[in-house]
């Protein structure tokens, strides 16, 4: 059984057909790389895995339980989270409260005592604040924990943005192009941290344009293309695959 | 065995000083004014103080309410009606009319909160006006006239007459919302709701219900705002439409974004007792007042959207440096004989 299930999973917006009738299987402990030409589908398929938009048709199976439909903050619960491609951040945050928040689901101790600040309440977000600090150590962020998020640099933002969903703890993470447009020291130290929050446990879907790093960190490459997917399998396969160098090529037209 | 964790008070020492100050001086108030007129405009300042941080609640979730001052009326209709029709004691209708206010607000939040946005607010505006129309209109809430005739609240023999025992007791009304606010602000209750503020779907992602928090605090918001209404009905002693509507919406929105919007319980409290001590001193015209209150809503929005407390946030120095500055100009152009 694998983690993650997708079949017949289709998303029209009106007539516009985004994704259409997709089957993909993502297994546990991998990096999976999911690319394909603009407009191929991908985010819109981060969107239906992670709740934000509702398929047309198809089932989502995590686990084994049927996911499909279910709310964002629902799936985050469950152990899939995502990161944003528009560098979705708390931007009038520190950086530390960004992380910090993120925890905000594993709270153990119910919401009255929370109101009432008991010392109960009070040792449950010191444990919180010590992880997040652990957690900004792991991406490198520690110097810039009293910044505010909106005065980040994109590389900063990034790792960041990473940093926000690893407080949450996923199961699967899926991250939406998080190297694009860094520069290739950020980009082997973002792979680095993904590599090491996969040796965690956490099962890794990436969407990326940069081929390098998808080429470098990926077990297994999935390509979409007009919401379809037109291969699969491991990253020399794919870089040798005719469809797939002709749906990029052709997509330039 | 025993942890070592002691009960963290959720406010830095400078902020509880000042905070002491500010309280010890209200609490003295009436032994050092005696006029009951003042002790009157302090008692309207307190109240829409409290409703300006109605709307900083829900401005805390990233909604605009225009409805703030419909669960005000609905507070103190209901207030009113519990005692005079039913027969209550004031001090079961006061927490009675608090909790059918919470109650109404609950059952309307779950739905609007579902379209956040311009929406929202244009929902709200029209639940306020609609409330103010209601009252207006229907004979149990006295048409047009209101309600006259309140009686005022008594301790066993004793009445309630003059101001002072309604000051007080609102005094320790205020203080209860703005300990629970605050609370409520410092916990992760509020994180959540900062967060739902600042970035609806990241504070999905990582596992907040927006919408749960979001009814939540507009529940919460409503039933101060009926708390503020209830005791209104009774301090007045009369109720009409006119305590509510639209512009009533407006001007406690207006008190939260003179104050300085980001300031949930201190900006409202600074907006509410400029906007009602400041036209008093300076006898503005009543017919301009609407007039005005656009203009100044306008220019604070575009000049100064941090209020009065965001700008000096931003700028310290601004009143300091540049004010001697300013005072130094101006000596040296009436010593060079220019003004």
């Amino acid at each position: 059984m694998a983690l993650l299930e997708i079949s017949g999973l289709s998303k029209h917006f009106g007539g516009l057909v985004a994704i259409h009738e997709l089957n993909l299987d993502v297994f546990d402990g991998e990096i999976l790389g999911l690319i394909g030409p603009n407009g191929s589908g991908k985010t819109t398929l981060f969107n239906l895995v992670t709740g934000f938009h509702k398929p047309t048709s198809g089932r989502v199976k995590f686990k084994g339980e049927d996911v499909t439909g279910l709310r964002p903050d629902q799936l985050a619960r469950r152990g899939i989270v995502r990161t944003f491609q528009a560098l979705t951040l708390f931007r009038q945050s520190t950086v530390f409260d960004n992380v910090f928040n993120a925890f905000h689901m594993h709270y153990k101790q119910p919401g009255w005592k929370a109101f009432l600040h008991t010392p109960s309440v009070s040792r449950e977000e010191d444990t919180f604040k010590q992880r997040a600090m652990e957690i900004l150590d792991v991406t490198g962020l520690t110097a810039q924990k009293d910044k505010l998020a909106g005065s980040l640099s994109s590389g900063y933002c990034k790792l960041l943005a990473i940093a926000i969903s690893l407080a949450t703890n996923p199961k699967l993470l899926l991250l939406d192009e998080p190297v694009t447009t860094l520069s290739p020291d950020k980009v082997e130290m973002v792979m680095e941290v993904v590599t090491r929050v996969r040796s965690a446990g956490t099962t890794v879907v990436t969407i990326e344009h940069n081929m390098k790093a998808i080429m470098d960190y990926c077990d297994r490459i999935v390509v979409l293309a007009h919401g379809r997917k037109i291969a699969e399998g491991l990253p020399r396969e794919i870089a040798k695959n005719e469809r797939v160098v002709e749906a990029y090529l052709g997509s330039m037209d | 065995m025993r942890s070592m964790t002691k009960w963290r008070i959720p406010l830095s020492k400078p902020r509880l000083i000042a905070l002491s100050v500010i309280g010890v001086a209200l609490a003295i108030l009436p032994l050092v004014v005696e006029s009951p007129y003042i002790l009157h405009l302090a008692i309207m300042a307190l109240i829409y103080a409290a409703l300006g941080m109605t709307f900083s609640m829900l401005f805390s979730t990233g909604l605009i309410s225009l409805g703030c001052a419909a669960f005000y009326a609905v507070g103190a209709y209901t207030s009113a009606l519990l005692v005079m029709k039913l027969g209550l004691s004031f001090w079961l209708a006061l927490p009675l009319a608090t909790m059918i206010t919470g109650v109404i607000a609950l059952g309307i939040g779950s739905v609007i909160v579902r379209y956040p946005g311009a929406p929202f607010v244009l929902v709200t505006l029209v639940l306020a006006v609609v409330t103010q129309q209601t009252a207006g209109q229907v004979e149990l809430f006295g048409g047009w006239g209101g309600i006259m005739d309140i009686p005022s609240p008594s301790i066993g023999a004793l009445q309630f007459t003059g101001k002072i025992p309604y000051y007080y007791l609102l005094l320790f009304l205020f203080g209860m919302i703005v300990l629970v606010f605050q609370a409520l602000y410092s916990s992760r209750i509020g994180r959540a709701w900062k967060s739902i503020q600042l970035s609806d779907p990241l504070a999905k992602a990582v596992g907040i219900n927006a919408y749960r928090y979001r009814v939540s605090a507009f529940t919460i918001a409503s039933s101060a705002a009926g708390l503020m209404g209830s005791f209104y009905a009774h301090y007045f002693q009369t109720i009409t439409p006119d305590i509510t509507g639209g512009w009533v919406s407006i001007y406690i929105q207006l008190y939260a974004v003179l104050g300085g919007i980001g300031f949930y319980i201190l900006g409202p409290a600074l907006g509410a007792s400029i906007m009602v001590f400041v036209p008093e001193f300076l006898r503005l015209v009543e017919e301009f007042e609407p007039v005005v209150t656009g203009i100044l809503l306008i220019v604070l929005i575009v000049f100064f959207p941090g209020g009065i407390l965001g700008t000096l946030q931003k700028r310290p120095r601004f009143r300091l440096a540049n004010l001697s500055d300013r005072i130094r100009k101006i000596r040296r152009w009436i010593s060079t004989g220019a003004l």
